[in-house]
């Protein structure tokens, strides 16, 4: 009876994830960038497994690796060494089914707000019918309908990077990996944006692999929190976060009216002050 | 809660781009008003140098009137063959021709040469060799390839025009943020998309700017050329009238070169604007 009921309760937990194939795994990944002047250790063997379904949040000092992780889980960036398995094979090259919300938003400056959320699907030939059906689904969820023919420029940051995060959307990815995608927006905006990919996110099952700075967002968000040791990035700690926390189903401003989420922003924020503070 | 964010989402577009617009269109307006002011001294000038008695011999300068009234009478009467509008006519086709055929074969061998590797080991050492001659030196042999028809003036005026073209299609495919790359990557973008739909395309704006420079050159090759060999057009004409010291003529054939040189280079100007809006300026 007890076994049933934790198999049905929770798939994506992290110690039920053992029979289960994990929807990608980082095995061994570590990178070196090499320029013709210097080399510049970015990140150490680093081994994650991520179960489908599964928010995990990534959070670590500036410069530790978390965007290269993230470029190379994309399939976007060669590891030195190890490889990224999606669904237990290994991952090969960049494509829809990992879509990525980079730091510096990587809008077409030549592709008005429109053309940019909609390039996945008029790339892949879906119909125009459909297409502008999802489009005008996406302008309205960002809030971006009146500036549906403005090219990127014309934006704010906050703007661009709704559309970004948009442009990633809507091909509905079984991955969704995301570098800092709420940075750019303002307060009101980014808890909107949150409570918003978190809806999404248990809706849509998509699993997401989230870097962030605000150790609030994350533990907010994630089902699992990773936090990396200043450069050359490692692991430093992982921690799950309950499944039945009682803040998901509110905004992060009530999150942090609970004690249990305190609790654990005080030990993350912790964890990385030590890799700032320390030399 | 949410109807409240949902207001300040839907702030009021930045307008720089409108404002921007409003100044660059003040300052042209000015430079305009400026630049006729500037011609109307010039003329004035001129026309007291040259009052009968004056500074200045109509022998070497003849008066404002006098190349006016030329001016005139070659619209309607021919002038070696063929009147102002046929000359004029004349050269540009020959430039349009040239210049629009340099982008035919300009753009994919820059686009080429920057985006394949192996493209690049064959064009650009050949490339390299050719672009420091002087399109002029080319006249030479292109009379002795294709004689003194249009078809050498074409030859000559499309080497003129095609450096630029490959110059700018190159730089317009380097200069791209590998990370647009990157992004249209994981959205599924397969090769050629990527190379039509986000290279290319952003780099458009470089491209036209290529095109410009392009004609600019075509137009100054091309009445060179015309002065070594042609039986019409506009460097043609000057080249006869300053042969015979008829300098009202040879004023007409000048000011109407500058003039329409003048004309191409605003309307590709405006044409890059409306081709490719998003342009930064
Ligand atoms: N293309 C590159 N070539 C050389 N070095 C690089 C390259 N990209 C990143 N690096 C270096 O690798 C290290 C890690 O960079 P990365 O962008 O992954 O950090 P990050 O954790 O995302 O930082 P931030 O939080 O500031 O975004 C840095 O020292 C950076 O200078
Ligand atoms: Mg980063």
């Amino acid at each position: 009876m007890n076994t049933t009921v934790i198999k049905t309760g929770a798939p994506m937990r992290e110690a039920d994830m053992n029979d289960a194939t994990p929807k990608m795994e980082i095995r061994g990944v570590s990178k070196t960038y090499t320029t013709r002047k210097s080399e510049t250790y970015a990140l150490e063997t680093t081994d994650l497994s991520i179960g489908t379904g599964e928010f995990v949040t990534i959070v670590g000092p500036s410069g530790c690796g978390k965007s290269t992780l993230m470029m190379i889980a994309a399939g976007l960036e060669e590891p030195s060494t190890g490889e990224i398995l999606v669904d237990g094979s290994p991952a090969g090259p960049a494509g829809p089914k990992r879509s990525v919300v980079f730091q510096r938003f990587a809008l077409f400056p030549s592709e008005t707000v429109a053309q940019n959320i909609g390039f996945g699907l008029s790339v892949a030939h879906v119909s125009k019918v459909e297409r502008t059906e999802r489009i005008k689904e996406q302008l309205t969820l960002m809030g971006l309908e009146q500036f549906r023919n403005s090219y990127p420029k014309e934006l704010s940051g906050g703007m661009q990077q709704r559309v970004a995060i948009a442009r990633a959307l809507i091909v509905r990815p079984e991955i969704l990996l995301m570098d800092e995608p709420f940075a750019a927006l303002d307060a009101q905006t980014r808890t909107v944006m949150q409570e918003e990919v978190s809806r999404l996110h248990r809706r849509m099952q998509s699993t997401v692999f989230f870097i962030t700075h605000s150790v609030e967002e994350a533990v907010y968000l994630a089902d699992r929190v990773v936090v990396m040791s200043k450069r050359p990035g490692r692991i430093k700690k992982e921690i799950s976060i309950p499944h039945d926390a009682p803040w998901r189903t509110g905004d992060i401003e009530d999150a942090m009216t609970y004690g249990d989420f305190n609790e654990l922003r005080k030990e993350i924020w912790d964890l990385v002050r030590e890799e700032i503070t320390t030399h | 809660m949410t109807v409240a964010v949902r207001s300040t989402r839907r702030a009021a577009p930045r307008k720089p781009s409108t404002q921007s617009m409003w100044r660059r269109e003040l300052a042209r307006g000015k430079s305009v008003l400026i630049g006729v002011i500037a011609a109307v001294v010039l003329v004035i000038i001129w026309y007291l140098l040259t009052l009968p008695g004056g500074l200045i011999q109509p022998l070497f300068l003849p008066p404002p009137q006098g190349v006016a009234t030329q001016f005139i009478t070659m619209l309607s009467e021919p002038y070696l063959g063929s009147t102002l509008w046929g000359h004029a006519i004349a050269s540009l086709g020959v430039v349009l021709e040239a210049w629009a055929l340099g982008g035919i074969i300009g753009i994919p061998l820059g686009i080429a040469v920057a985006w394949w590797k192996r493209a690049r080991w064959i064009v650009w050492p050949l490339f390299q060799l050719i672009r420091p001659v002087p399109p002029l030196a080319w006249i030479p042999l292109a009379i002795v390839w294709l004689g003194i028809g249009d078809v050498a003036r074409v030859a000559v005026v499309f080497v003129a025009a095609l450096v630029p073209w490959v110059m700018n299609s190159i730089e317009a495919v380097r200069s791209i943020d590998p990370l647009l790359v990157s992004a249209a990557r994981t959205l599924g973008a397969s090769e050629p998309q990527i190379l039509m739909r986000v290279v290319v395309r952003t780099g458009l704006p470089t491209i036209l700017a290529g095109a410009r420079i392009a004609l600019g050159n075509a137009w100054t090759t091309l009445v060179a050329a015309e002065m070594l060999a042609a039986t019409a057009g506009l460097g043609f004409v000057a080249l006869n009238a300053s042969r015979v010291l008829d300098l009202d003529t040879l004023l007409v054939a000048m000011g109407t070169i500058g003039i329409l040189g003048a004309a191409l280079s605003i309307l590709i100007s405006s044409a890059a604007q409306w081709i490719a809006p998003w342009a930064e300026d």
